[in-house]
């Protein structure tokens, strides 16, 4: 009698497990005509989570309209995995994805490790395509790029340059740069030297300091730097770190005494939070604000954003608008739901966007758009601080050239 | 650049400061969890999100009150007490029923405890980053050394020392504090003589949490308050105590200001080599004294 | 006389495990394959983990340090030389043995948690030179797309290629704890001093055990580059070694076979529960809440009490 109860006290659990285990398996995956489906893997934790909704809430906001209408009779869903910043956990959701849910595109994603793990490991090697939007990396579709993977937002390269050009007409000549130690800062700060040293040989490079991304404490880096006394500094950071090393900024007062260059200083997402704590001064560059251009396609996507979410968007909101707008557009050209087909369609694909006519630029498949050059300053309008005196540099200024790329992919 | 030009006594001077007043934030986050390592035995891997939920308390605290000074030492006072009540339920419903337990399940219990938080503090908070202000008064820098010098750092160092003192006069002075210091040397004599070592040891976890939220409210003003900053600290802290000697208030203590001033000097002398620091410190000390600085109960 | 029953027992259940793994390919779905696979490379690492953590007793709280080393190592040899595969695949694991007598030297003289706070500095500073070492490692991006031997490189190849050096390391590590030198490590553990006394190097027999477990975490790691294709990092970071040591704890580390069914715990929940909710760490640590408070002994150690209880109750009938 007791051997029984035990048996069953085993067994039940286990041939349940077994039970639900089988049902999950044999689930059917997708049958008949169905949708074209969108598999999305990004970060909606941990502090990089912050991007990862927005751009997600942008991309949503599209589908709304797009599939109001239709693709090719069909509509457009997706479904997200959360990575947490994790390489290995994308990995495994873009395969889930791509063989379990058979995705007919894959998008993400914020952590440039990942972003280039899934170019490489997945899209490459199962041919399927693969839209970056927020991940800033220029070697995705620079060095690393090929056929299976796309680039909806600015990256490095053009960051960089931007700011290189911009700098370079300054009369600065001593410069120290700093920023958060990995590659998303090392690539920012290359590029910015590169472009401001070609374009003005006379200046140089008194120092350089480097922290572990996210370093919570940053007055000792700035007080080293005030030290040393340059004439400009540019700082290279990203994510949380923008907060940390603002509000640094303004506890100091450095930006009374020197002139600063922080790409996404003038990030809505950055400023708002920090309220009247924003410094004023910094200059900063972006691909978009909610409040420039100042243009009926920015106004509309704007108010409908507001209207749904109770907030502006931010740049990746913006990636994640024209992403859904890339893959419907490519789709619709393509005629039919096929990979191969559609990669021809969204390569030098021309759409409209809230900033104005965009294009996917065929060579490199990286999206060309403009770069916002301004310097922070309080709105009373806005109530926050907000980016103002905004130059534009076009997009041809500041990618790199076809050529560049085809000579860094070393075809 | 000449070396005496960059490093004058001026400029060691603002650096060892700024060292200091991190290495404050650093102590008051790892003398709670030296104590409950001490009183407890157990590494507590969940503190880091305690600190994380004292930061976002604070963050609401200041918001709902409308911000300004009162506003301020609101949360500074009611934030950590936030902490301390979370951290005081997860000890009486789960955590009191495993002290007999291998200290590993103890472990893989508060690491439970971390997943769980760290979800929570994503569904009450969001994912946005938060950022708040420091009272008008400590707004600002002061010129120290001939280099501006946040006020808010002096606070800090103000701070830091004065919760050192509290916890020392608490632990020699009170009848509880002396319990608790006895039941981390010898738990069966405490329960001997009657005591209730269950409460003892509750009282000692909710102290060590309170420490973590007073911790994240300070810190709050200076960094951006977001998810992910229990991550940011939990090694840290753990290496801290390391070295200075498990459950050793003190060790706590020199741990924190070895880490605060090295950072602070590093970054001075080797910049590119900012992100090793806290490591080599670590293996230079344990490497020379194998049972950390100063006296462990370990 | 019943020792000898239960290992004849627990030969030909391994043996039929072992067939029903070989056979899954021909009906699972790809996807399933994949996941599988996957398991028997963390299975591995936590099965090379429990060696020094369970058996030994020691804090290696930087386990995953060895597994990336396994893995960069193989990686790097794939895409920088042109040496062949083999060679790689031999030469991860014995660089990260080596990397474990080196840290394990330093380790070896602290105990507990002093143990595994050093260990967890000397594993980040190679974290960091991963991590910042662009013109070699590729710093924080990884490398990624690593040229895998045509054999091995589509899946159901490298799922038996794997499931088959799985089996061939279980067993070896099955027969060295078995072995005399097995015993005297679990003696060291209990009772470190008295067995200084009775004239056994305790270090050295630390160092040993650790030399042979981070061999098998580097040859985990050659694994994960077979079935990933990517290296980064985050295979040498910190949060992936206290996962790994989580899945010992959670299987039953004074188990032999517990820390695979920890892996395969993990893994698989870390996989499905991603596809219905966000908060599925909130859902993990939950589970292992509910587990410490009624399997105090592990997954497999309440499997096998639960099996001795059976069988003598059975033999008392």
């Amino acid at each position: 009698m007791k051997a029984m109860h035990h048996r069953q006290s085993i067994w039940l659990p286990v041939i349940f497990l077994l039970a639900a285990a089988t049902a999950l398996i044999l689930m059917p995956a997708a049958a008949g005509a169905r949708n074209i489906k969108v598999g999305i893997i990004d970060c909606y934790s941990g502090p990089a989570a912050v991007y990862g909704n927005d751009a997600l809430n942008g991309f949503k906001l599209a589908l709304k309209d797009i599939n109001r209408k239709g693709v090719l009779g069909k509509k457009i869903e997706f479904t997200t995995r959360d990575t947490k910043f994790k390489v290995d956990l994308a990995l495994s959701m873009a395969r889930e994805l791509v063989m379990r849910e058979d995705v007919d595109v894959l998008v993400g994603t914020i952590n440039s490790g990942a972003a280039m793990a899934v170019s490489e490991s997945i899209a490459k090697r199962q041919k399927v395509p693969f839209i970056v939007w927020i991940s800033k990396s220029e070697r995705i579709t620079g060095e690393k790029g090929h056929r299976y993977v796309f680039s909806t937002g600015e990256n490095t390269a053009m960051a960089g340059k931007a700011g290189g050009l911009a700098l370079s007409h300054k009369p600065y000549k001593r410069y120290w740069i700093a920023g958060d130690d990995y590659e998303y800062g090392h690539a920012i700060a290359n590029a910015a030297w590169r472009n401001l040293s070609t374009a003005r040989p006379s200046v140089v490079k008194i120092g350089e300091s480097w922290w572990k991304p996210g370093e919570p404490d940053l007055i000792p880096y700035i007080t080293s730097i005030l030290t040393a006394d340059p004439d400009a500094v540019i700082f290279c950071t990203g994510g949380r770190s923008m907060t940390n090393i603002m509000k640094a900024i303004k506890a100091t007062g450095m930006a009374e005494k020197m002139p600063i260059w922080i790409h996404t200083a003038t990030d809505h997402a950055v400023l708002k939070p920090l309220g009247a704590e924003a410094p004023e001064g910094v200059m900063g560059t972006m691909d978009y604000h909610f409040y420039y251009p100042d243009i009926s396609a920015n106004r509309n996507f704007v108010n409908k954003f507001m209207k749904e979410y109770g907030n502006p968007p931010g740049f990746p909101a913006f990636h994640g608008y024209i992403t859904a707008y890339y893959i419907a557009e490519a789709f619709r050209k393509a005629g039919e739901v096929d990979k191969e087909r559609f990669i021809d369609a969204l390569e030098g694909l021309k759409i409209n966007s809230p900033a104005g006519p965009i294009e996917m630029r065929a060579c490199d498949h990286q999206v060309i758009l403009p770069m916002y050059l301004g310097e922070t300053e309080y709105s009373p309008e806005h109530k926050v601080v907000i980016s103002s005196d905004i130059v534009t540099l076009r997009g041809s200024e500041v990618m790199p050239s076809c050529s560049d790329i085809i000579e860094a992919r070393g075809q | 650049m000449e070396w005496s030009e960059t490093y004058t006594a001026a400029a060691l001077g603002s650096h060892l400061l700024v060292g200091l007043s991190r290495a404050m934030i650093l102590f008051i986050v790892t003398s709670g969890l030296s104590f409950v390592l001490g009183v407890l035995r157990v590494p507590n891997v969940a503190h880091g999100s305690l600190y994380m939920i004292g930061a976002f308390a604070a963050f609401s605290i200041v918001n709902v009150l409308g911000g300004g000074a009162p506003a301020f030492w609101a949360a500074l006072l009611l934030a950590p007490l936030i902490v301390a009540a979370v951290s005081l339920v997860a000890e009486r419903a789960l955590f009191c029923h495993l002290y007999e337990r291998e200290h590993l399940m103890l472990l893989l219990f508060t690491f439970a405890l971390m997943l769980i938080l760290g979800d929570l503090v994503k569904m009450v908070w969001g994912a946005d980053y938060r950022s708040i202000m420091a009272p008008e008064f400590l707004r600002g820098s002061v010129p120290v050394f001939g280099s501006p010098f946040p006020k808010y750092n002096l606070f800090l160092l103000v701070v830091g020392p004065v919760v050192a003192v509290g916890l020392w006069l608490f632990s020699s002075r009170t009848r509880i504090g002396k319990i608790a210091r006895a039941a981390a040397v010898d738990r069966e004599m405490v329960g001997a003589v009657g005591i209730n070592v269950s409460w003892v040891f509750a009282f000692a976890f909710v102290l060590g949490c309170f420490l973590a939220g007073l911790g994240g409210a300070l810190v709050a003003p200076t960094v951006s308050v977001t998810l992910g900053m229990d991550h940011d600290i939990i090694i840290e802290a753990f290496l801290i105590v390391t070295i200075g000697g498990l459950g050793n208030m003190w060790g706590a203590m020199v741990g924190s200001l070895i880490f605060g001033v090295t950072q602070s000097f590093g970054v001075l002398f080797w910049p590119q080599f900012a992100i090793v620091f806290p490591y080599v410190a670590v293996v230079i000390v344990l490497t020379l004294r194998p049972k950390g600085l100063l006296k462990s109960v370990w | 006389m019943r020792q000898a029953i239960i290992n004849k027992n627990s030969l030909l259940v391994s043996a039929g495990i072992l067939i029903v793994l070989a056979c899954l390919p021909l009906v699972l779905p790809k996807f399933y394959v994949y996941v599988l696979a996957l398991i028997f490379v963390t299975a591995l690492l936590a099965m090379s983990l429990n060696m020094v953590v369970g058996h030994g007793g020691m804090y290696q709280f930087h386990h995953g340090v060895f597994y990336g080393i396994g893995a960069y190592t193989l990686a790097l040899m794939l895409t920088k030389t042109s040496l062949p595969a083999w060679l790689g695949f031999a030469a991860a694991p014995v660089c990260s043995a080596l990397a474990g007598v080196l840290i394990g030297l330093f380790c070896v003289r602290l105990t507990k948690l002093y143990f595994g706070m050093l260990q967890i500095s000397l594993g980040s500073l190679v974290w960091a030179i991963a991590f910042r070492w662009y013109a070699l490692t590729g710093g924080d991006d990884g490398i990624h797309g690593v040229p895998i031997p045509d054999g091995i490189a589509s899946l159901i190849p490298s799922y038996y290629f794997i499931l088959f050096l799985l089996a061939a390391s279980l067993a070896v590590m099955y027969l060295i704890l078995k072995s005399p030198f097995g015993n005297t490590l679990r003696a060291v553990r209990d009772n470190p001093e008295r067995c200084e006394a009775v004239g056994i190097n305790v270090r050295f027999h630390q160092l040993v055990a650790i030399a042979i477990a981070t061999f098998f975490a580097g040859l985990a790691g050659t694994l994960f580059v077979v079935v990933e294709g990517s290296v980064f990092p985050d295979l040498l970071f910190w949060v992936l070694s206290l996962e790994v040591f989580i899945m010992c704890l959670l299987g039953g580390w004074f188990t032999f076979a517990g820390p695979v069914l920890g892996a395969a715990i993990i893994v698989a929940l870390r996989t499905f529960a991603g596809v219905y909710t966000e908060y599925w760490t909130l859902i993990l640590g939950v589970i292992l809440i509910l587990l410490i408070f009624f399997l105090p002994e592990g997954v497999m150690g309440f499997l096998e009490e639960k099996f001795k209880a059976r069988t003598q109750t059975t033999s008392e009938r």
